[in-house]
């Protein structure tokens, strides 16, 4: 935690330039992407890739970081939240708006396209379980459900000084992030290959704007459980080393936030997308 | 730091951590996704199915938060973070809203 890191003796903190190089491959990417040209974007995922991998084992050989410089300063203002824990409440707010954004964007399409009597009618849309299978994506989402509670318990645990609690439940945690992601990607190739639910054509005679917004929608939100996933392979990694204590461990707490926050996502998401 | 993580140096840290209901929010959370996948079958005008699900997933995105992300145990002023965040999704849905009902 912030105030345990920087009690004792005051060290010289060194920094890092793994930051700086993911910043250069996120930025090269989106060069990539801008001009449409593969090559510049698979450089961009390199640099990005090699970027992140070097942070991480960086992390990995210390057992804690130091909070310096902005962060004291925000900390200051700020006493009773972490600089760290404020930084990912706004990022999850980006999140949000993010999402919004999606979701927004295919309902509209839904009531545009999707209501009879419109000019820009194009066919109904899908009722639930028409197409989707709601019965499999129902136990993913008490899958993802019980990855909340672990994940939850990996905090209390380490809260606590539990490592071995702690390797578990992180363990359990990837785990079953591993098996959302496996099953969402069944359910993808079932429904693509299967029921043929593509981009731009759908099965039944239903709207064939309905797959495309189907797959943004899930597809956004399972880069992010992946994401999710990494980050929970890198605490467990750590936690299995013993890189938490339990006076450092705002890794832990971090990660469960983001986690927390895609099971949420996913919760209205399912809601969306397979209920309504 | 978090008053959570101030709470955890104290004695008390087993007797605080005991009292939060995880388990008890997991539990919910898992009936309420089993009442959810049962709405549809119910046989409800459209509108009022509608309602019921978007009333529980809120539910559940409300108790994943404030228990599982630990909003209820922070200081209040954190809570207006993704307040603000979803005041800015209400005027989307507002614009979207105009849009669609415009077309």
């Amino acid at each position: 935690m912030a105030h345990s890191e920087t009690a004792g003796e005051p060290k010289e903190h060194h920094g890092s330039p793994w930051p700086v190089i993911i910043a250069v491959g996120m930025g090269v990417g989106y060069v990539g992407i801008v001009l449409a040209n593969i090559p510049i974007l698979l450089a961009g995922v390199a640099i990005f890739a090699s970027g992140t991998g070097g942070w991480v084992h960086q992390d990995l050989q210390q057992p804690s970081s130091a909070f310096y410089g902005l962060v004291a300063a925000v900390e200051s203002k700020f006493p009773k939240v972490s600089a760290r824990k404020l930084g990912i409440w706004l990022f999850l707010v980006t999140e949000i708006m993010f999402f919004s954004a999606i979701i927004g964007s295919s309902w509209t399409l839904r009531l545009r396209t999707g209501t009879p009597g419109l000019p820009s009618f194009q066919g109904l849309w899908a009722t639930p379980g028409e197409i989707l299978n709601v019965p499999l994506t129902g136990a993913n989402t008490f899958v993802l459900i019980c990855s909340s509670l672990t994940m939850v318990e990996a905090l209390a645990a380490v809260e606590r000084g539990d490592q071995a609690k702690l390797r578990l439940f992180s363990l359990a945690t990837l785990l079953l992030g591993i098996t959302f992601l496996g099953i969402q990607a069944f359910e993808y190739q079932h429904l693509y290959f299967g029921e043929g639910l593509t981009f731009t054509h759908a099965p039944l005679g239903v709207n064939p704007l309905y797959g495309a917004t189907f797959y943004a929608q899930t597809g956004v939100h399972g880069s992010h459980v992946t994401a999710g996933v990494l980050g929970l392979a890198y605490v467990t990694r750590k936690a299995f080393k013993g890189g938490f204590t339990k006076e450092n461990h705002e890794a832990v707490e971090l990660a469960g936030l983001y986690w927390h926050f895609v099971d949420v996502v996913w919760i209205f998401l399912f809601t969306i997308v397979y209920l309504i | 730091m978090s008053e959570t993580a101030t709470a955890m140096q104290g004695p008390g840290v087993a007797e605080e951590l005991r009292k939060r209901p995880y388990v008890v929010v997991f539990l919910i959370l898992a009936v309420v996704t089993f009442v959810e996948l049962s709405v549809n079958g119910l046989g409800l005008p459209r509108l009022e199915t509608i309602l019921i699900l978007v009333v529980l997933a809120t539910i559940k995105g409300s108790l994943v938060v404030a228990y599982y992300m630990h909003l209820r145990y922070e200081p209040r002023w954190l809570a207006l973070i993704p307040l603000a965040g979803l005041a800015l999704v209400a005027v989307l849905v507002a614009a979207l809203t105009a849009t669609v009902a415009h077309s």
